[in-house]
């Protein structure tokens, strides 16, 4: 007895095995996705204008510093024109991220091809923004080096680097979960559709 | 597997999802109730889904290993609903917002997931493996109980079924 009806019971449940239970609701997702972008959007915008500023700043200061010393460095001219090049880099890469985002349409699916977009752009952004600490580090200790500075000194600014280059390897994760997590979900709704 | 690059992962994932979501669907209807519950705890399982495709070793099937990973993050999921209000910013969750398919609703079916929703966590999950076919042993592996606890849980969760059949 109990057998046979449970037979019924599994006959039921099959029966939903070919239709679906839920569909996505493409509204609420597009207004979700747009969020996101702007999200990143944002953060790619003030990473740029960071990385184009604090670098032609930074150099800048660094020329004329040295420039005025009684004892200019070899070391130290490097570094500032490296910094200057960095923030042209910089400069370039955000007007040709301008340039690339016109191919973009206004549907759901661009606009989380756009959001992934710049969210790679800004995962690399960041992972040469981390490199780019090495050879400035490196030529900042051989400026001090020149300059015969307190060893003391020597040792704090490199503390200040290594501490630098791991907050930016954290900084840097956060932009890599953001971009895994539009690729899960680009992967999701071309599952769905 | 051995180690997958992030491309070969995301094909993984992709074809488990469009191959067994139903089988996601029908836990997610068994243990959240209201719409928005639902669509949290779908993005849960998605998640765990997705983070599990490295580990997977094809020594169970696809689908035991998505019911295994399915029923756990959803009984965890429950515990921890108990354990917070619903108020706090689960933003960061948000992957996919889900609304009812516009199929007409089969109110046998509607009345099997309400008998189901009753359940406590343990006797929820079994009833889904069995509904779906899995053995005492294949029960015993995804949940961690014994093969002969499986089978006393089983009659007694037949009875208790059976008996409302005959009561409605």
């Amino acid at each position: 007895m109990i057998t046979m009806e449970f037979e019924e019971l599994q006959k039921i449940w099959d029966s939903q095995n070919n239709t679906p239970l839920y569909a996505i609701d493409e509204n609420a997702l597009h207004n979700r996705i747009l969020t996101k972008k702007r999200q990143t959007g944002h953060i790619t915008n003030v990473s740029e204008w960071l990385s184009i500023v604090v670098n032609l700043c930074s150099g800048g200061f660094v020329l004329a510093i040295n420039y005025s010393s009684t004892r200019p460095g070899l070391a130290m001219y490097l570094l500032a024109a490296w910094m200057v090049l960095v923030s042209l880099y910089a400069l370039t890469s955000r007007i040709r991220r301008i340039t690339r985002e016109h191919q973009f349409n206004r549907t759901l699916k661009e606009d989380l091809n756009h959001a992934i977009a710049m969210a790679t752009y800004q995962v690399r952004l960041s992972r040469l923004m981390r490199w780019n600490m090495v050879p400035i580090a490196a030529l900042c200790l051989i400026g001090m080096w020149e300059a015969e500075k307190n060893g003391w000194i020597f040792l704090l600014t490199l503390g200040f680097f290594a501490m630098a280059y791991y907050a930016s390897g954290w900084e840097h994760s956060i932009y890599q979960g953001k971009k895994k997590e539009l690729e899960v979900l680009k992967a999701k709704l071309e599952a769905q559709q | 597997m051995d180690e997958v690059t992030e491309k070969e992962q995301q094909h993984i994932f992709e074809s488990w999802l469009s191959q067994h979501k139903g089988l996601l669907f029908k836990i997610v209807r068994s243990y959240a109730f209201t719409a928005m519950d639902q669509d949290d705890l779908f993005q849960e399982i998605i998640i765990q889904v997705w983070r599990s495709v490295p580990s997977f070793r094809q020594e169970s099937a696809v689908t035991t290993w998505l019911y295994r990973i399915a029923l756990n993050t959803s009984i965890k999921w429950t515990t921890k609903e108990r354990k917070h209000s619903r108020t706090e910013n689960r933003e960061h969750l948000q992957y996919l917002l889900l609304q009812e398919s516009k199929t007409p609703a089969d109110e046998r079916l509607d009345w099997l997931y309400e008998q189901i929703n009753q359940l406590d966590e343990i006797d929820r999950s079994l009833t889904l493996l069995l509904l779906d076919g899995f053995s005492y042993k294949e029960m015993a592996g995804i949940l961690g109980i014994t093969e002969s606890n499986v089978g006393v849980k089983i009659t007694r969760i037949k009875k208790v079924l059976i008996t409302k059949i005959q009561k409605g």
